[in-house]
């Protein structure tokens, strides 16, 4: 097997530049999902990385192969594409085991590896079907079968559930995740749905308008967005952000500067911010983090809880209840478990609470900040969004 | 993802995922058009001028032709019109030179539809496989002259090419072979020599049809195949082949028509010579209807000519037809 790396590659189409300067090594034996918005140049990359698409500038590397001018056919790829590929007027078991025809293998090692591969995709029932009778989902399958019996060193995924019908996709998806399990290819996944991402990666790369913004473990990606994108990109719905004027230090001579905001029932502590950082910032919180109570009932009220206004309230996937706040000028999205839903009024004066360590800030730039937040006057800093 | 909030907004409040039932109404019209557009006659109101057009210049001769080949009518005889019944079919039926002439076409059709389709595929694979050729647009371009002449025109220009004494192609055979020959004028050569004209000129279509049936094969089947390191004549069975066969036997079904109907061409060449060695059957049809005017057997030559035409055109839909339901048929027991 072999990892992926990719130096300074650039590639423009005409006028667009798709790919800017992206510098990555896809570990191996490793899924690392492509994530990102349409357009963000995913697809373009993972193309170079099969040899379909010539890179303007940079390297590929295979291991320790350099491959950029290599076509896809030399490269020892495996690739599952976002339409189903399958060979007409072939079985099914015909259509996997085509490639390795061509592989100089003997008659029972690809009798074997044909068998291994149905039985791994549970595609047992349609081995001896004609491929014309295979919905989209199943033919799916069979691409994706065809491109793990070659046992190839890389297996690329080009958003391969995104043209199959909603069952089919949860079908698929539990057969993705059982087989990149198994598998030890290095295996790259684009994809532009971020649950897909979150289950099947070992690590996500985040990608944004030609260049990688972030890559990380799932949790960690979605925990600590590196950037304002990834904390707009990830979540359902995505983080809500407000911006916000830093004040100058409170006059413990500890430094640093203090933030107060209508948000926050104290003004705030900011603490470690790298210097040369703006006076303004924008402060990001994941709507799920929002903590919501009704306004009667006030024990148990934090020091930071503020006074907002509930401005509607539906019911998402999983009974969680989205709501709609305003506190103060400000509008704003949180989510909130359907105990917690239920008690709330459908609209009226609520309790709103950030708690300080989901909180994170942003800089003018969009990067985010590594400061920490106490309240004024209190003890221990809360480093900003640890957990 | 932070674009679907919106969405999700909509759960619990108004159905936002409708239009308000205004925009759904059809745009309106005014009184009688309105009662038109809702009239179930609408569709036959739309058709009217093409049946019209097609019962003037389609129907009304056809019946007339037929009518005409039960008769002995000849433009250039003072007699008239006499009904003979199945003589005129008789008649053909017992020409052993009209059948030479059938036989002929057919040959003539196969051998040029054949070798224009043999060189038409093949040199569309080689334009297609070039994109980056420079000048290939150019080429493309070029290659195409041949089908916009004229045939009048092509067939004067092969008839100088062709002449014995100073033609071009007698040049390069004195050169290459130390002898002239007499292409159009020898029994042996004429007939050849008429099949490359017209697979020289109709090459072109079959390119430009192998090029339509090869962009209808979608890329990313050509992409695994790359991927999965297919060699090419495995490409060209399970995936070009497949998606591309419907094209191309339209290409070649247009041709064989076109083919067997040959008129002009063999007319300004050999005008059917030597002999008869080149005479098709549109070539005798004209003869007989425009130059010995004789409407009652070339009415009736017509409709066995016409009576081919269709046989021809039946076995190529009924074989297109019989691939794609048994194909949709499989599917639909899948399904």
């Amino acid at each position: 097997m072999a990892d992926i790396r990719v130096e300074g590659l650039r590639k423009e189409f005409k006028d667009v530049v798709a790919l800017d300067d992206v510098t990555f090594a896809f570990a191996d034996s490793q899924v690392t999902c492509l994530l990102g918005p349409s357009g963000c140049g995913k697809t373009t990359l993972m193309r170079i990385i099969a040899g379909l698409e010539r890179p303007t500038g940079g390297e590929v590397y295979f291991g320790d192969q350099r491959v950029t001018h290599l076509p896809p056919r030399k490269r020892n790829i495996g690739m599952v594409f976002q339409y189903p590929v399958v060979y007409r007027g072939i079985s099914v078991a015909e259509n996997i085991e085509l490639p390795l025809k061509s592989e100089k293998l003997s008659k029972q090692e690809r009798a074997q590896r044909v068998e291994e591969v149905v039985h791994l995709l549970g595609l047992g029932a349609s081995v001896d079907k004609d491929i014309t009778q295979l919905d989209n989902g199943t033919r799916q399958k069979v691409a994706v079968a065809r491109a793990v019996a070659r046992q190839p060193r890389i297996i690329l995924f080009d958003e391969p559930i995104t043209n199959v019908d909603a069952e089919a996709k949860l079908q698929l998806k539990r057969a993705f995740k059982e087989l990149t399990r198994r598998l030890e290819q290095t295996i790259v996944y684009v994809t532009h749905d971020q649950t897909e991402a979150m289950t099947l990666a070992d690590q996500i790369a985040l990608m944004n308008e030609g260049r990688i913004a972030q890559c990380d473990a799932p949790r960690a990606l979605y925990n600590r967005p590196a950037d304002r994108f990834g904390g707009w990109f990830l979540g359902n719905p995505g983080m809500d952000f407000f911006d916000a004027e830093l004040g100058p230090g409170d006059g413990t001579g500890r430094g640093g500067a203090t933030l107060a905001s209508p948000l926050f029932g104290a003004p705030l502590r900011v603490g470690g911010l790298p210097p040369g950082a703006g006076r303004t910032v924008t402060v990001g919180i994941r709507p799920e983090h929002v903590r919501v109570a009704p306004a009667a009932g006030a024990d148990g009220r934090g020091p930071l809880a503020v006074e907002g206004e509930l401005l509607r309230k539906s019911i998402s996937i999983g009974r969680q209840y989205l709501l709609g706040l305003r506190v103060g000028d400000r509008t704003f999205k949180a989510k909130v478990a359907p105990a917690v839903g239920e008690a709330l009024p459908a609209s009226g004066p609520v309790l709103v609470e950030l708690p300080l360590n989901r909180v994170a800030l942003f800089g003018t730039d969009g990067r985010r900040l590594d400061a920490t937040l106490t309240p004024a006057g209190a003890g221990l800093p809360v480093a900003a969004g640890t957990a | 993802m932070a674009q679907l909030e919106t969405q999700l907004d909509g759960v619990g409040s108004a159905p936002a995922g409708l239009p308000p039932a205004e925009t759904l109404a059809p745009p309106r019209l005014r009184g009688g058009l309105r009662a038109l557009d809702d009239s179930r006659f609408f569709p036959i109101f739309l058709l009217t001028p093409i049946l019209i057009f097609f019962l003037v210049w389609n129907v009304i001769p056809l019946l007339w032709l037929l009518g005409l080949s039960f008769y002995r009518y000849k433009l250039t005889s003072s007699r008239a019109e006499k009904y003979v019944g199945f003589e005129n079919f008789r008649d053909i039926y017992e020409s052993s030179a009209l059948w030479g002439t059938l036989g002929r076409t057919l040959t003539f059709m196969v051998t040029t539809v054949g070798l224009a389709t043999v060189l038409g595929v093949g040199l569309g694979l080689l334009f297609w496989g070039s994109t980056r050729m420079p000048g290939r647009r150019l080429a493309l371009t070029m290659l195409f002259t041949p089908m916009v002449l004229p045939p009048i025109a092509v067939g004067t220009f092969y008839r100088l090419i062709y002449d014995p004494t100073f033609g071009v192609a007698n040049y390069y055979a004195d050169r290459i072979f130390g002898r002239t020959f007499d292409f159009l004028g020898d029994k042996d050569l004429a007939f050849p020599a008429v099949i490359a004209v017209d697979v020289w000129m109709w090459t072109p279509f079959m390119i430009l049809m192998t090029l339509a049936a090869l962009g209808s094969v979608p890329k990313a089947e050509l992409e695994a195949a790359e991927v999965d390191r297919l060699p090419w004549s495995k490409r060209l069975r399970y995936i070009v082949l497949p998606h591309g066969k419907f094209i191309l036997m339209l290409g070649i079904l247009l041709r064989t028509i076109d083919a067997f109907k040959t008129t002009d061409l063999v007319y300004l060449m050999t005008n059917g010579g030597p002999g008869k060695q080149t005479e098709t059957v549109g070539l005798n049809l004209y003869r007989t209807g425009f130059e010995a005017f004789q409407m009652g057997d070339a009415s009736s030559l017509a409709v066995v000519t016409l009576l081919i035409a269709v046989a021809f055109t039946s076995i190529y839909l009924y074989v297109l037809n019989f691939r794609e339901s048994r194909a949709q048929a499989q599917t639909g027991a899948g399904a």
